[in-house]
């Protein structure tokens, strides 16, 4: 008889460790003998460093090294290219001659990093990093991205090419000029997304080791075991091999643990001393060293004719990318899909830059593009249902992409495509009834007596990649032990798998009980560790379930082929690979970028009060089909926590800089949402449309809840209020504004 | 020479003896000097509420005062909760059930606003819980299945 651990909500299985305390996360790890560092950042956004002296702190009590750029032997990293300096010095070239020779000398962003301190205590630490001298010539900032774009600009990287364009994607499907002439109705605006900050509440932290096997190896937080180890043996120049990352408990990660941050230094220091190392950085270090969500500009022409068929989008988007690459070239290949929402459109011309600044860098944050495009797409798509007279989802029904439809890539969407269903689930259950008559239509602007409180309710959709690919073969390790004599007593799965928060462990164990007919009880999993187990590829794009689900199949089916085989202990290893993918045509976007897609839809209900500007979310319904909900409970948990860290994106978090300098560089002036903040009501419908390779028909979850909701408020926003807002956080002030109230 | 000051405090019901410098802040004290990091720190400044203990019974942020403070005093953290390895409290036992908790991070310092928020209030109303989390940020969970937790603990509780 078939087990039934698929579609139960077991209790997480680190849920005890971290309830009673006992969790190890990076901050809490502690050795015999260790060391503490502290960074030397930058604080300036864009200069060349003349000097460094450090001989002051090298004097100073406790100390025990000093590193900076010259001690670095490939002195360079980033996920995607290695245009970023470890340690930013005078010292043009990297001690090793290896590399591609990163202008160290340059600092981009007040997160470059300087040099670092290793001492016997803390306060050490910190007091010797005020004895560092730097001397700089600072450089002119560059703070927009339309400014960077200008031929006479600065250049950033300047071995990197003579413009600071650091990504450019083209989609061109049929011919827009020609559909414009054809459409009854066209609306063309021009938004703005702000930056948003992860802000994972445990701060960057780690501790270093040489391990018994005479490796350096680093225990810190970070999304991919094998993509950490790798940046950090290339700048360490030695062989992977050499250097091991372990993941303690993590303290959430939603993108921003996908770059290196104080892995490296930690490592170097290790290395060179043969000591443990442990670092922890402030909260203000946290926000001004780690990637951002891109702040982007999108600019749209969007027509459709009088019977409410789409028919042309014109888009130009620009991602502000920062001082280095980090996932710019991927956030902004998910931008360029999604650019035309969850729609079919015949006649699509978009074209998706990424530009270099002096700004924080553009970096992963769940999403990963999709929310800026789809805030503009899911906008275009509204105001024409409104200037057309129709219905938001009537109109969002009659353009949705279904099975076989083309998107902007000339290619369909996998099957099965279900847009229909989830913007039906969404509808259905908020009770959404069309309006005899758009309320806005007629209306002569907002401020013409509006009363004190106004009510309105708004509708958007959105979709998502599973998985990285655009030409990447996506690949997933798993190893399946099974022990026992007559019957199985016994079950280690291996995985390196991250554990976020999101409670991957968690469903693996189901997946991997389910493949063996066994309880998830007797299932042990090994995990995090890049020296015992295989490439698990990243916990981002929403791909872990899908894709560890189907090396856990692999490797369990293999392992019983074993024990049926009369094999004690039984064990099998599998790599499962993803249907492949193309990368995008360099003129015309023409390919098949991803294996699987997931689909999402939100009607929301807003209060707006015109005499303070501010914004209450009263209900929210959102719709995700995330084809099968391995353990419902904690899908709906990354739905209410995707739906609130999207009103944080939309409502509360105003991330403000200044000619590259972060001023929202606190908790307490970065406004994340309290539970008096959110929206009063999510209620979660699951939709389960199987993926046909999905594991047990699973696409993905992580993104999805926050993809609607920020077009969702602004739609709401104007349907009480009469006023259209093409930029976000829609703080008082804004709103205050748009009503024409100051 | 630095001045020390002495402290001496019951923590979790034991008692401890330590010279520490006064500018020391309890949550660092109690991470690095007694080990224990169950205790979070999560914005240095009295924001995020992870840090949160009991005081002589009542919530404090230990990122909110020193050490030097604390002496004479009693103070709880989560590593005292439970009264034994196989006996967690009734609210560990419902965050634990009711998926009060994705990362983590913030938990201990939940817990620790909670107790003494269900011992003057054991039947509280959605809103009185959701009010006495104001205090507290969480990243991941959006806070509802923290309610049905803290809901099912009073349950426990009572």
């Amino acid at each position: 008889m078939a087990s039934q651990n698929i579609g139960q909500s077991i209790p997480r299985i680190d849920a005890r460790s971290k309830v009673t305390g006992q969790a190890p996360y990076p901050g809490d790890l502690a050795m015999k003998g260790m060391l503490h560092m502290k960074v030397l950042f930058a604080e300036r956004p864009h200069a060349r460093v003349k000097s460094v002296d450090t001989s002051q702190a090298e004097a100073a009590p406790g100390v025990v090294a000093v590193y900076t750029a010259k001690d670095v032997p490939v002195n360079e990293y980033g996920l995607q290219i290695p245009d970023q300096p470890v340690l930013c010095g005078p010292t043009l070239t990297s001690p090793s001659g290896r590399g591609d020779g990163v202008r160290a000398d340059i600092v981009r962003f007040v997160g470059d990093q300087i040099a670092v301190v290793a001492a016997q205590t803390e306060v050490q630490a910190d007091a010797a990093v005020k004895l560092i001298r730097v001397e700089y010539e600072d450089l002119p900032i560059l703070s927009d991205p339309v400014t960077a774009m200008k031929a006479d600009a600065p250049i950033l990287h300047p071995d990197r090419g003579d413009s600071n364009v650091c990504v450019h994607y083209k989609i061109r499907k049929g011919d827009v000029e020609d559909a414009f002439a054809k459409a009854d109705v066209i609306v063309e605006s021009e938004y703005h997304t702000p930056v948003q900050e992860h802000a994972y509440l445990q701060p960057e932290a780690g501790l270093s080791y040489i391990d018994e096997d005479g490796r350096v190896t680093i225990a810190s937080g970070g999304q991919w075991t094998h993509a950490d180890r790798a940046g950090i043996a290339h700048a360490l120049g030695l062989p992977e091999e050499m250097v091991r990352v372990v993941y303690p408990a993590i303290g959430g990660a939603f993108g921003g643990r996908e770059d290196l941050s104080v892995q490296i230094v930690l490592a170097l220091a290790t290395w060179k001393l043969q000591r443990p190392v442990k670092i922890i950085w402030s909260r203000r270090e946290s926000i001004i060293g780690h990637g951002k969500r891109h702040p982007v500009t999108l600019k749209a022409k969007w027509g459709a004719t009088k019977d409410g068929k789409l028919i042309a989008a014109e888009n130009e988007i620009i991602g502000d990318g920062g001082a280095y690459m980090y996932t710019s070239n991927k956030v902004l290949g998910n931008s360029a899909i999604t650019s035309t929402g969850p729609y079919f459109i015949p006649n699509v011309k978009t074209d998706v830059y990424g530009v270099y600044t002096n700004n924080v860098p553009g970096a992963a944050f769940r999403g990963f593009g999709a929310p800026q495009a789809l805030y503009m797409a899911e906008l275009q798509v509204n105001k024409l249902a409104e200037k057309l007279g129709m219905d938001p989802v009537e109109f969002r029904l009659k353009n949705a992409l279904r099975d076989g439809d083309t998107m902007g890539v000339g290619t369909p969407a996998p099957n099965p495509c279900s847009v229909v269903e989830v913007v039906e689930a969404a509808r259905d259950k908020f009770g959404w009834k069309k309006k005899r008559r758009p309320k806005a239509a007629g209306r002569g602007g907002a401020k013409n007596g509006l009363p004190p409180i106004v009510r309105g309710r708004g509708f958007a959709a959105g979709f998502k990649n599973v998985g990285f690919s655009f030409g990447y073969q996506e690949n997933c390790w798993a190893k399946v032990e099974i022990h026992g004599n007559g019957k199985i007593e016994h079950v280690v799965l291996h995985h390196a798998s991250a554990e976020v928060g999101q409670g991957t462990h968690t469903v693996m164990i189901q997946m991997a009980a389910q493949a063996l007919d066994v309880p998830t009880n007797i299932v042990e999993l090994k995990t995090s560790d890049s020296a015992t187990q295989g490439n698990p590829g990243s916990v981002s794009a929403s791909r872990m379930t899908f894709m560890a689900g189907n090396a856990i199949k692999g490797a369990a089916e293999a392992a019983l082929a074993k024990w049926e085989a009369e094999e004690r202990p039984a064990i099998a290893e599998f790599k499962y690979l993803a249907p492949r993918t193309t990368h995008m045509d360099e003129e015309t976007g023409f390919s098949t970028p991803n294996f699987a897609y997931a689909y999402s839809a939100q009607a929301v209900e807003v209060e707006v009060d015109t005499e303070t500007g501010h914004v209450r979310v009263l209900r929210v319904v959102a719709a995700d089909d995330v084809g099968k909900a391995i353990n419902p409970d904690l899908v709906i948990g990354q739905v209410e926590g995707g739906v609130v860290q999207a009103h944080g994106y939309a409502v509360t978090e105003n991330f403000i800089t200044k000619d590259g300098r972060v001023l929202t560089d606190q908790f307490s002036n970065y406004l994340l949402p309290t539970i008096l903040d959110i929206p009063e009501k999510v209620e979660t419908v699951l939709v389960e449309v199987p993926d046909p390779n999905g594991p047990w028909g699973a696409r993905g979850v992580g993104e999805l809840p926050f993809l609607p909701y920020a077009p969702a408020v602004a739609a709401a926003i104007h349907d009480a209020t009469g006023v259209w807002i093409n930029e976000f956080p829609f703080t008082p002030e804004r709103v205050l504004r748009a009503l024409g109230k100051i | 020479m630095k001045q020390l000051c002495a402290v001496n405090v019951t923590v979790n019901g034991v008692s401890y003896q330590r010279e520490v410098e006064p500018r020391l802040l309890l949550s660092d004290f109690l991470r690095h000097e007694l080990n224990l990091t169950g205790t979070h720190v999560g914005c240095e400044h009295g924001v995020c509420g992870a840090c949160t203990i009991l005081f002589d019974g009542q919530s404090v942020r230990s990122c909110l005062i020193f050490a030097v403070q604390a002496d004479g005093h009693s103070v709880t953290t989560v590593e005292g909760l439970a009264k034994s390895v196989d006996q967690l409290h009734p609210l560990q036992q419902a965050f634990w059930e009711a998926h009060g908790l994705q990362c983590g991070y913030c938990t201990p310092g939940i817990l620790m606003t909670m107790i003494p928020f269900l011992e003057e209030n054991p039947n509280p109303t959605e809103m009185e819980i959701r009010q006495a989390l104001s205090g507290n940020l969480c990243r991941c969970t959006g806070y509802q299945h923290i309610v049905d937790a803290v809901k099912l603990a009073a349950e426990k509780m009572r």
